[in-house]
């Protein structure tokens, strides 16, 4: 999710801040018109529907990502919409900011908690199942780091913070974010058929999606796309793994370190710091003024809806920045331990959910 | 090859949380009153 630690070899002139602000409005307008012609879409739906035509039952959480899919997919996307596309990442953060104010802060802990220790066991699985797939499949072994790493905790976030940690190189990284937007895609499509075959519950499904699929973004779409509760329970579920990234970035930093091929890590509490998403933060602080009767029920409501407008560009953002083409073009290896370790950590994840609530743990 | 992700010029962490306790303030004192989906 987060772009900031990629170092940029043509970053040694970057132009006025003033010129950067303003080349995002392009892209930025189109992310909202993309999410905008989700939402008329879906009111279309509901509008044809009700006087008897046919059109599809699609809420504006897919058409927004149909519509990015297809564009970034058929289409080349000219270079000035680029950077403002990149903005999708302070719409998410923003929308899960935001929807903070319709949790109980009791709930953020009751449920962040279990599902700490659902990640720690998930953590533990993943990282071990990818190293063995990735040994097996003969990657790179710091390909196969950046898989382990990526898949287990937080998608392109974490491979994007352990890229100078683990002094990779950008082709691995590449080939290794390219893999994980990908799954993420197919993701976006299995879970919910899973989960309605299955018969899951809005908080044991928003659980699942929240500890198994990799990208914060496409874990908060994979959730709403089972509903509105499934899709709240995601985010605290991923926002309470995303919380691991440091100390999984650390791990490997420190393990390449002891093989002469990374830096070696000197203020370890600074390197916690500077890579935990601290955009929790603000999220913890919100849930905590909407618990202790800061807002009205009314307030409450406006800043709820305010995340859904929010998280409409960033919807629209998950599709545009995914290429299908990358299924094939990244070379077969990657993509198949990527696929079996992602089959794993999800069957893995079900079953402790399932495990979980089967047994009325959570409720 | 082209990185998928771009560099944002901004903090989008720090830039969220103060876009998001912005709103919460205008709410808060009713400057916004309601918004609506």
């Amino acid at each position: 999710m987060s772009a900031q630690t990629i170092p940029f070899p043509t970053a040694a002139r970057q132009p006025p801040r003033s010129q950067q602000l303003l080349a995002l409005i392009p892209g930025t307008l189109l992310l909202f018109a993309i999410g905008l012609a989700g939402k008329a879409l879906e009111s279309l739906g509901i509008f044809l529907r009700a006087h008897h035509h046919y059109f599809p039952r699609i809420e504006y959480v897919l058409w927004a990502i149909i519509l990015g899919l297809f564009l970034s997919n058929l289409f080349t996307i000219p270079a000035i919409f680029r950077p403002g596309i990149a903005t999708y990442e302070l719409w998410l953060k923003l929308g899960i900011v935001l929807v903070a104010a319709k949790f109980v802060f009791a709930d953020v802990l009751h449920i962040g908690a279990m599902s700490l220790v659902l990640v720690a066991i998930e953590l533990a699985l993943s990282l071990t199942v990818m190293t063995i797939l990735g040994r097996i499949f003969g990657l790179p072994p710091k390909l196969t780091s950046l898989l382990a790493i990526g898949s287990s905790i937080c998608g392109v976030t974490a491979i994007m913070a352990a890229q100078p940690a683990i002094d990779s190189d950008e082709e691995d990284t590449t080939t290794a974010i390219a893999a994980i937007l990908a799954l993420g895609a197919l993701a976006l499509f299995t879970f919910p058929l899973i989960g309605h075959a299955l018969h899951m519950g809005q908080q044991a499904y928003g659980v699942w999606a929240g500890l198994a699929v990799d990208n914060t973004a496409e874990a908060t779409v994979t959730g709403a796309l089972y509903g509105d509760l499934a899709g709240r329970i995601a985010i605290l579920a991923k926002t309470a793994r995303s919380s691991f990234i440091g100390f999984v970035v650390l791990g490997y930093a420190v393990y390449w370190a002891s093989q002469g091929q990374a830096a070696r890590v000197e203020r370890k509490a600074l390197f916690l710091w500077q890579k935990f998403p601290k955009f929790i933060l603000g999220f913890m602080a919100l849930s905590i003024l909407a618990s202790v009767g800061f807002f009205s029920a009314g307030q409450l409501s406006s800043l709820g809806n305010l995340s859904k407008w929010a998280f409409l560009p960033a919807f629209a953002g998950v599709g545009l920045r995914t290429q299908l083409r990358d299924l094939v073009t990244q070379g077969w290896r990657p993509i198949l331990v990527g696929v079996l370790g992602e089959i794993f950590i999800a069957l893995i994840t079900l079953g402790m959910v399932l495990a979980v609530y089967h047994h009325g743990a959570a409720q | 090859m082209e990185s998928p992700t771009r560099k944002l010029a901004f903090n989008a962490d720090a830039a969220a949380i103060l876009i998001a306790l912005t709103f919460a303030a205008l709410i808060r004192l009713n400057i916004i009153h309601h918004i609506t989906w």
